[in-house]
């Protein structure tokens, strides 16, 4: 009997092999992922939905593109109109060049006192995920340098600080960051100019938007291409007024009963080098919004300085 | 030391370099922030040369490796890369590989088959993932960029000599 078990063993190497690696493979999914689909109808379903999800994915696919060359057309038609604009503009701005360079002084003169805050822990990114089908950001600082799981996440890129994510694991010395175009990342956001509530969700996209979610259909009128979205601080992980994005397009569709907001991030991921890890300490210092006193006019970029400092 | 067992280690380092290589080097040409996947290609190019039992068994390694790197769970790249290494390595010996040609077809394959296990993995063990699993732009990207990057990584993997041609039976 041994014998024959050994022939077998033998004879099919590779199938037994593959067998083994499948099975070893499978418990380590099943051991590592607390979230494993149990129930022979969920996993069923499960399966389906992916491949519907494929199909659904697939002909979206055909039809932005139809979309995008009707808007290109509608583009070009716009472009001429801006290009008129454009002219008068530039007269205006010549005017306030000089206001623009005193402007950058004093911004330069912000960002260094800002870089003094006591409890932020600054960090350089080091990896992103080796595969495309996951979306965590690597850091060079760990537990040994203070930092800890949940920890929010912050960038300045230009003149404005942005939202990167908050900490999703923390080793001796290297973490991993959970980026906020993550599906997996929920900001609790609000509108800056409007005061409007909602839930900000990342698509996946690191060079994309993300969605502002739960907004009241009232607020349309009053939401404007450009305005600002800022934490809300509701919930407790990150702190009131860190800037998330601008809104870029506004759908209110007829079945739901709120707004979904796309909204471009203020962090151009791919440009991601530096990062600012926000302590409890800092996180104090990161002053709310007044309510009658919006940071941003609509679709004008603002300084989040700006807001820092008020 | 056994000759498959050297193709074996030897490949299972090319595969983790290449891993580290798409965390960090490759984010730089990464395409509207698809990176392609240099290690998926060194594996068809193995398997298709050195048979089942290198690719299954290198994949499965490098794949344990690249999960401890990631957020993925523990088994879910090591599968993943298993099952193509296997499924590839069927046809070592058996397909003729010109220069430019099939090793864009294989890998463009590779790279489809990829997404739909992903998928199929994801929608099993309920993983949460941001990528293609939905068969979006990202994943079309990925196969554009791995299939024209594969005629050249053939090229330069058909230097060395670990990676020759095996026979046919011993595949």
């Amino acid at each position: 009997m041994p014998g024959l078990f050994e022939g077998f063993i033998t004879r099919h190497r590779k199938g037994v092999t593959l067998a083994v690696l499948i099975v070893v493979s499978f418990a380590c999914l099943l051991v590592s992922n607390r979230a494993v689909v149990i129930k022979p109808k969920d996993v069923g379903l499960s399966f389906v939905g992916f491949f519907q999800k494929g199909f659904t994915g697939f002909f979206r696919w055909f039809g932005d593109t139809a979309g995008s060359i009707r808007q290109l057309n509608e583009a070009r038609e716009e472009l001429d109109a801006a290009q008129a604009r454009l002219q008068e503009m530039d007269r205006v701005t010549r005017e306030i060049v000089e206001l623009r360079r005193q402007n950058a002084t004093l911004r330069e003169q912000l960002d260094f006192a800002q870089s003094l805050l006591p409890d932020r822990i600054a960090a350089e990114v080091i990896a992103r995920d080796t595969d495309n089908l996951f979306s965590t950001i690597t850091i060079n600082k760990g537990s040994r340098q203070g930092i800890h799981p949940g920890m929010p996440v912050v960038a300045y890129q230009g003149d404005m600080e942005g939202l990167v994510g908050k900490v999703l694991s923390v080793g001796p010395g290297a973490s991993q960051v959970l980026p906020l175009y993550d599906p997996q990342c929920l900001v609790s956001a609000r509108l800056d100019s409007t005061r409007d509530e909602g839930l900000v969700k990342g698509e996946g996209k690191d060079h994309g938007t993300v969605l502002l979610q739960y907004v009241k259909k009232t607020a349309k009128d009053a939401i404007q291409y450009g305005d600002l979205v800022v934490t809300s601080g509701l919930g407790g992980v990150y702190p009131k007024g860190i800037n998330l994005g601008r809104v870029r397009e506004i759908k209110a569709l007829a079945y739901e009963t709120s707004l979904e907001i796309e909204v471009e991030p203020i962090v151009n991921f791919d440009r991601l080098e530096y990062v600012f890890l926000v302590g409890e300490e800092s996180s104090s210092l990161v002053p709310a919004a007044a309510p009658d006193m919006p940071k941003s006019q609509p679709a004008a970029p603002v300084p989040a300085q700006g807001a820092h400092a008020q | 030391m056994n000759r498959d067992v050297r193709v074996t280690v030897f490949t299972t380092i090319t595969l983790i370099l290449c891993i580290l290589l798409q965390s960090t080097l490759l984010n730089r040409i990464a395409i509207r922030g698809v990176r392609p996947d240099l290690a998926l290609i060194v594996l068809v190019f193995v398997s298709m040369r050195r048979g089942s039992m290198v690719g299954q068994v290198s994949g499965f390694t490098a794949g344990i490796f690249e999960d401890l790197m990631n957020v993925s769970p523990l088994g879910f790249h090591s599968l993943l890369r298993t099952i193509i290494g296997y499924l590839y390595g069927i046809f070592a010996g058996n397909v003729f590989i010109d220069p430019f040609l099939m090793p864009m077809i294989l890998t463009v394959i590779a790279t489809i088959l990829k997404g739909v296990l992903a998928g199929i993995i994801s929608a099993i063990f309920g993983i949460a993932s941001s990528g293609f699993i939905t068969f979006t732009g990202r994943l079309w990207i990925e196969v554009a960029y791995n299939g024209v990057l594969a005629p050249f990584l053939f090229a330069l993997l058909g230097l060395f000599r670990i990676f020759k041609q095996a026979d046919k039976e011993a595949v």
